[in-house]
């Protein structure tokens, strides 16, 4: 795959040190798959666009069967998700979000509304998007910049393995705290507690990049 | 104003990762369409989703899936998702994320007699995963001290309440377990207008406000 050149403003140079760059370098990843998203809003390039496929439509499909629990469903979600990347791409914004955590919303709402059958929720969720939207161009909310998925992933890393589990399994399989309670045999006010912990954690690691 | 009661960490990570009970994320969302605060949080929230995603092992696709969106794309242009704002000028309108479920306006819901000073308009359909009602009461009313045996969240739209854990006005949320044990008293001026999901039925403490409870049927 060859990886286009793309300007890179967002990441200082005292990062660039510390983390020594190969072509899997998260900040870098998360450039190129912006301005990929940018060229296909701007150039509407099949081949482009299927550069994104091949890399988000594998993950989409894991991350939805682990939702789901059914192929066809999943197989359905995937195709769809990856439709509203090609026709919603004009919209994304990369001051605001990374394309993971953009596909990621666009997922996890098709999700609510087709499987959990709540045919308002994605336009809910863009209306609050929308609040968000003005908030930014206020000046009034963060940005999201490309070494911050880089820092988020290093602090899920650095996670103890029941901070870590328990977070993957709330965001991997949907469930709600009560039913993870059940599912572990912990006291639901113990698993909101260690993911209480863990959330402060990755926060505070979002919060001091 | 900026609401001061929040949304708890647990519940903002559990919205993000889509395994929130519905009649509770419709709760969750209108706070999330009055609060800043509880916005950025999200945001937070929803990255971690986002990395979590990145990391999945990559699964088999069905044969032929990368022909046909190939295919389908060609027949696709961009579109602009039509955003549903809020109009923050109509006092009269329902906070977005209830209008499919309650309707449009204020001045149109129905409202029912549960006790005296007390009315409930229900929804239009069935949510799943809890009851969601909206609740009017009369300024300076008490609500007999009450938990849920299980969860209750609730979010104030229009006047205000007080109880053991503060005070709260429009677009503060109460995000309670079955642990807390409340008695609202709602703050005199207009009545205090929320929207309530519960997944468990009250439990009134004391016999006097348990021969209530048919009344309330909440």
């Amino acid at each position: 795959m060859i990886r286009k050149q793309v300007k890179s403003n967002v990441v200082d140079f005292s990062v660039k040190r510390r983390m020594p760059i190969s072509p899997t370098t998260p900040v870098l990843d998360a450039e190129y798959w912006a301005a990929q998203i940018d060229e296909v809003a701007r150039l509407r390039d099949p081949a482009g666009f299927m550069r994104i496929y091949d890399h988000f439509a594998p993950r989409l499909s894991r991350y939805l069967l682990g939702l789901t629990k059914s192929q066809e469903v999943t197989d359905e979600l995937v195709q769809e998700a990856m439709l509203r990347v090609w026709t919603r791409a004009g919209s994304y914004d990369a001051a605001r979000s990374n394309v993971v955590t953009w596909i990621f919303r666009i997922a996890r709402n098709l999700y609510i509304d087709r499987v959990r059958n709540e045919p308002n929720w994605c336009a809910i969720n863009e209306g609050i998007q929308y609040l968000d939207e003005m908030q930014t161009r206020f000046g009034m909310s963060t940005t999201e910049s490309f070494n911050d998925e880089l820092i988020l992933q290093n602090a899920i890393n650095a996670l103890p393995a029941l901070e870590a589990r328990l977070v993957r399994m709330s965001y991997l399989e949907a469930k709600s705290h009560s039913e993870l309670a059940k599912e572990l045999g912990m006291p639901l006010g113990s698993v909101k507690t260690v993911l209480r912990r863990a959330f402060i954690k990755l926060q505070f690691a979002m919060r001091n990049r | 104003m900026k609401p001061t009661h929040h949304l708890d960490i647990t519940s903002l990570m559990s919205h993000s990762a889509g395994g929130m009970p519905s009649a509770f994320a419709i709760v969750a969302a209108t706070h999330l369409s009055l609060c800043p605060h509880c916005r950025l949080e999200l945001d937070h929230a929803d990255r971690i989703g986002g990395v979590l995603l990145d990391k999945q092992e990559p699964a088999m696709l069905r044969a032929g899936a990368r022909e046909m969106i190939l295919d389908r794309i060609k027949s696709l242009s961009l579109e602009q998702p039509e955003i549903h704002a809020q109009d923050v000028c109509d006092l009269d309108a329902l906070p977005l994320p209830l209008r499919p479920y309650f309707g449009e306006t204020y001045s149109q819901l129905a409202w029912r007699f549960v006790a005296p000073g007390i009315h409930r308009a229900t929804t239009h359909e069935a949510v799943a995963g809890g009851d969601l009602m909206l609740l009017r009461v009369a300024p300076g009313k008490s609500i007999p001290e009450h938990t849920h045996g299980g969860n209750e969240m609730t979010c104030i739209l229009r006047g205000a309440y007080d109880d053991l854990l503060g005070h709260f006005g429009p677009g503060d949320l109460a995000d309670l377990d079955g642990e807390t044990f409340h008695q609202p008293v709602t703050s005199p001026g207009g009545p205090c207008i929320c929207v309530a999901a519960t997944d468990a039925p009250l439990r009134f403490k004391g016999w006097f406000a348990r021969t209530l409870q048919p009344l309330f049927g909440l």
